[in-house]
């Protein structure tokens, strides 16, 4: 009786192996479907685009699938310019480009972005491995919109895929701070009189914060919008069905207000030539003591070692509320920004472009990217909670706390708008303007030129249908 | 193939067909070949007739609903002030300038002037937007040595491109770096072919060397300065890598000219159709200015030498005969 | 020389020597940076170690060379084709008259006075649909504005100070225009002809606006690519001032080597140097 026991035992369990075998997913993808495509790529200068090409990644990929990979580089402040011009070409190239969420609402609704999630949803070219719902949702979700004016991100076709995120938070020089005993600001006030008595830290033209003031739409999306929204104003509203400006709102015109004395006490006169490039190497080259700008920018002078020369001397925390508000740090509302990957929809090698898509930005390679490839935000789960990575970006004081602070309420604190670039860049000349007022004046009309700003940005936007 | 024959007096007023004709056929790839980039500004002219958007790109046509809009906009008037300012200040700072250092060069022969005679072209020869680079990093406050310069002398925070008051100075300083030596090469080769008898005349007959300049010199580099202020004239009303590269139009809309207005709107904001005309009377003004000056320039030449350019256009058809210039 | 005399000459050598500072200091600078090393870069003046490895980073490590190269194959092709074209096209002009002969002419000059924006637009949108853009043969085909107005009007003022009796004798000799044309008129404006050439190669070399807005991946002149060399998280100003300067050194050679024929070329004939 044992033996038949045993032996029903023995069966059963191995016919449990079998079916426990037969239910493992198996890949179905060709990886070697494109050999000998050619793709072309292009890529904003950054470290996400480092990561892909200056460690051996692309060589991998190129022979793993038999795909030619030509890409070009181009610094931010031309970046979207060039793409503009190739996406609306309709060339078809470049095949895959690098884009952020903003730029999404325009070219999704201009028909030059190919939706992506029937690729991601086809086993037959999809790993399963690949795991879409490791993404965070409110990272992954800013990428997908339904292409109406005025609704927000996170329903409708999938755009693009994230290569990482960024919040926005305060980065400091933390030895500095903590040999001098320097009181981290929690408020604005505070801010100011901190970035004021800075000056001259660290030499001759050195100085408190670093903020970035070209004429340029970056210049409003990073520290501006999110002290913009955490102070409780917006930048447009619905209103019987046409989108109106609210820059005229006594919050947006207060933090303005607050904004151009913060940059003319506490930062450095040549504030309106500063890209992220200028801003960030401040930072790591001791000439700023504070920097309000993607969490990232400070972390790319931080890490690895020798980065630059302050590197492994920075910190970082969420960063200010208004004076008086009563509100936390938790309340700061951070505006994020998702450097991605799309598709073109015009593109010859569809096959081939999500070959590469999801190539960069499966587990495996963002594992790589976010310890060795000093890509510190992950969109992934799955890496962000790993030993490795936070091992690497732990070294970083305070930006794994930041993040988890700022992370519940960080979200595109922008109204979704094809005429983003339009908006935005006016923004930044407005505020251009009130800061030159302030500096050769020591006052400026705030409400006076925001009252403006708005008038002209509601004919800017006037043609927008809203659904 | 048939040798133009010397034309006797009988065939001068019916040249063969073959003669008349092939004038054109030797200029006709190079017309073909700049004729393809007529086209496209005839498509400017229609586009700037309709909605055209990078976002809509169909071409509906709103009549003159783009112009109307523009010239009630304040900034394209910002734009007509800046361009004509940078136009007025880069091209005098020049034509001073360069007068000023031709003169000099031209009165000097010793090894010093001669050297740098061919040494100041160097600039001329770098591209603007090389050169905004170049000065963008002298100007720069942690590694630039035109500010470690001026923080030896006492000036701290010098704001150059960054402040709306210095940032015209700017790129100004920067087109008159790269562009003078274009004036001081052309009038000082004007110098160099002045004739000399009434130099010496007027030397005979005493006189200040500023009544020498006013009266001989100038008057006779006249069709020189003209062409030197035409090109630079001209080109300085179209500027645009140098303001974009240095601030991108700002501070504020402090250095948002034509060019760039247009550049910005219909490549950054994508609504090109409404781009257009803020270009399309650039080159309105660009050609009003160019037919003044050259208007100007026929006639000094004229009085210079004697020589006038409409002449041949007056005479009949054929080749150039002996004696004569085309 | 009398004490007055003296001072002047030394007052005019000493405003030369100004104008000489601003005009070559940046580019003396420039130099200098090339060989400072990016320790060195913040603390340092004009003091310091020289280093060639801001060469091998751009050089060796970089693409550099492969826009330099991008720079000669579009800039030599856009000399090429308004040589072949714009040569005859200058005889014409020079030794015919016809009707409307003025007016071609200046339209040609035109060209180069053209906003270079407005062109680029519809011209990328035909471009576009001729899949010429992001080409070599489209970039050559745009400098045709820069370039063939130049060749067309300088080689018209060395044909015209050709006398015509050369011509009429060689006529008389039997020989065919084309005889005519290449083996006694070329070899005569051969000098002015390769001055204008390498002008028209400067020009093309220099221009900006024309690749940034019809090219970009494929093809990628040195002017486009030395502003990436600009915007880098962690700057390295040595390695820019090699990229900047050394996309300068090809315009300023040709230049040395043509400065007798440049105030010709330069004034598109107007002005005879």
């Amino acid at each position: 009786m044992r033996k038949y026991f045993a032996l029903a035992l023995a069966l059963t369990l191995m016919a449990t192996m079998f079916v426990g075998v037969a239910s493992a997913e198996t890949s179905k993808v060709n990886w070697q479907a494109y050999a000998g495509t050619k793709l072309q790529v292009m890529f904003n200068q950054h470290n996400y685009q480092k990561a892909i090409t200056d460690y051996g990644k692309l060589e991998e990929f190129e022979k793993k699938t038999g795909i030619d990979v030509e890409f070009s580089v181009t610094p931010e402040e031309n970046y979207f310019d060039k793409l503009n011009i190739a996406l609306s070409s309709k060339s078809g190239e470049p095949d895959i480009f690098m884009t952020g969420a903003y730029q999404v609402w325009e070219y999704a609704s201009a028909g030059y972005m190919e939706p992506l999630e029937k690729y991601i949803n086809d086993p037959t070219v999809t790993e399963p491995t690949y795991n879409f719902a490791d993404f965070y949702p409110g990272v992954v979700g800013t990428l997908a919109w339904d292409c109406v004016p005025g609704h927000p991100v996170g329903s409708g076709s999938q755009w693009a895929l994230p290569m990482g995120y960024e919040l926005n938070n305060i980065a400091y020089n933390k030895k500095y701070f903590d040999e001098k005993g320097i009181k981290l600001p929690t408020t604005t006030g505070e801010l100011l009189e901190t970035a004021k008595s800075l000056k001259e830290w660290n030499g001759t033209g050195s100085y408190g914060i670093a903020v970035r003031g070209t004429r340029n739409w970056a210049t409003i999306h990073p520290g501006y919008m999110t002290l913009f929204s955490t102070w409780g104003a917006k930048d447009f509203a619905i209103e019987n069905g046409k989108l109106v400006c609210k820059l005229d709102s006594p919050e947006a015109i207060a933090m303005t207000d607050y904004w151009v004395k913060l940059v003319v006490e506490g930062s450095s006169p040549q504030w309106a030539t500063f890209t992220w490039y200028e801003a960030g190497s401040h930072l790591g080259a001791g000439v700023a003591a504070m920097l309000y700008d993607a969490t990232c920018n400070g972390y790319f002078q931080n890490y690895p070692a020798g980065a630059s020369a302050q590197s492994g001397n920075l910190g970082w925390y969420a960063g200010v509320v208004p004076d008086g508000s009563g509100l936390t740090e938790k309340d700061i509302k951070s505006n994020v920004w998702v450097w991605s990957m799309g598709m073109n929809a015009n593109s010859d090698n569809k096959g081939a472009a999500w070959l590469f898509l999801q190539y960069f930005t499966s587990p495996e390679y963002m594992l790589f990217s976010g310890t060795d490839g000093a890509c510190a935000d992950s969109p992934r789960k799955s890496v962000a909670d790993s030993d490795a990575y936070k091992s690497v970006v732990g070294k970083s004081f305070g930006y794994l706390e930041a993040l988890d602070t700022l992370l519940p309420n960080a979200t595109i604190q922008f109204t979704p708008q094809p005429y983003f670039f339009e908006t935005t860049t006016e923004w930044a000349a407005t505020l251009q303007d009130l800061v030159e007022q302030y500096r050769t004046t020591g006052s400026c009309d705030t409400a006076g030129a925001m009252k403006a700003l708005k008038q002209k940005l509601d004919i800017a936007v006037e043609d927008l249908q809203i659904g | 193939m048939a040798t133009p024959k010397i034309q006797g007096a009988a065939d001068l007023n019916t040249p063969p067909l073959k003669t008349r004709v092939r004038p054109y056929l030797i200029v006709a790839p190079a017309l073909l070949i700049t004729i393809g980039i007529l086209i496209p500004f005839a498509m400017a002219i229609y586009f700037s007739l309709t909605s055209y958007t990078f976002r809509q790109p169909v071409a509906n046509f709103v009549g003159l609903r783009n112009w109307i809009r523009m010239f009630q906009d304040s900034q394209f008037w910002n734009a007509v002030w800046v361009t004509l300012r940078y136009a007025f200040w880069s091209t005098l700072v020049e034509m001073v300038l360069g007068l000023g250092i031709a003169m000099l060069l031209g009165s000097l022969n010793n090894r010093f002037s001669r050297i740098l005679r061919v040494a100041l072209i160097f600039p001329l020869m770098v591209a603007p937007v090389i050169g905004t680079i170049i000065w963008q990093l002298m100007l720069q406050s942690s590694v630039g040595i035109i500010d470690k310069f001026f923080n030896l002398l006492g000036v701290y925070g010098m704001q150059w491109g960054a402040s709306q008051k210095t940032a015209m100075m700017t790129v100004v300083m920067i087109d008159v770096w790269v562009n003078c030596p274009f004036v001081i090469i052309l009038i000082l080769a004007g110098i160099q072919s002045l004739p000399k008898s009434p130099f010496e005349s007027a030397k005979i007959d005493g006189g200040s060397a500023w009544f020498n300049f006013k009266t001989l010199t100038l008057p006779m580099l006249k069709p020189c300065i003209l062409i030197a202020l035409l090109f630079r004239l001209m080109a300085a009303l179209q500027e645009f890598s140098i303001i974009f590269a240095l601030t991108k139009g700002g501070p504020g809309d402090t250095l948002m000219s034509l060019s760039v207005t247009a550049y910005t709107r219909g490549y950054m904001y994508q609504k090109f159709s409404s781009a257009l005309p803020f270009i399309l009377i650039l080159w309105l003004i660009v050609n009003i200015a160019a037919s003044q000056i050259v208007k100007a320039w026929r006639k000094a030449q004229y009085q210079a030498t004697g020589k006038d350019l409409e002449e041949p256009a007056r005479k009949k058809h054929g080749r150039v005969r002996k004696g004569e210039s085309a | 020389m009398t004490a007055q005399r003296r001072l002047y000459a030394l007052l005019k050598n000493g405003a030369l020597a100004l104008y000489a500072v601003f005009a070559l200091f940046p580019l003396l600078w420039m130099v200098i940076l090339t060989f400072k090393s990016d320790a060195e870069m913040l603390t340092t003046t004009f003091v310091f170690t020289p280093t060639l490895v801001n060469y091998e980073e751009v050089f060796l490590k970089t693409n550099y060379m492969r826009y330099i190269l991008d720079s000669v194959i579009v800039s030599g092709g856009a000399v090429l084709v308004s040589v072949l074209a714009g040569v005859p096209a200058a005889y014409a002009f020079a030794r015919y008259n016809f009707k409307k002969k003025e007016g071609i002419a200046f339209q040609i000059l035109s060209f180069k006075f053209a906003p270079e924006i407005l062109v680029v637009l519809p011209l990328y949108m035909i471009y576009q649909k001729l899949g010429l853009y992001d080409t070599y043969l489209g970039l050559i085909w745009v400098y045709q504005l820069i370039s063939m107005p130049l060749i067309i009007w300088v080689v018209r003022g060395y044909f015209e100070d050709i006398s015509v009796e050369i011509e009429h004798a060689a006529q008389v000799d039997g020989y065919s225009w084309w005889q005519i044309f290449l083996k006694i008129l070329l070899p005569l404006i051969k000098p002015g002809l390769v001055a204008a050439a390498l002008l028209c190669f400067i020009f093309s070399w220099n221009s900006f606006t024309f690749p940034l807005l019809l090219a970009g991946i494929q093809v990628e002149p040195i002017t486009v690519a030395a502003t990436k060399y600009l915007a880098q998280s962690v700057v390295h100003y040595g390695q820019m001032a090699v990229a900047a300067t050394f996309s300068a050194l090809p315009a300023i050679i040709f230049a040395i080597i043509i400065q007798k024929h440049l105030v010709r070329g330069l004034s598109f004939g107007a002005v005879k140097g």
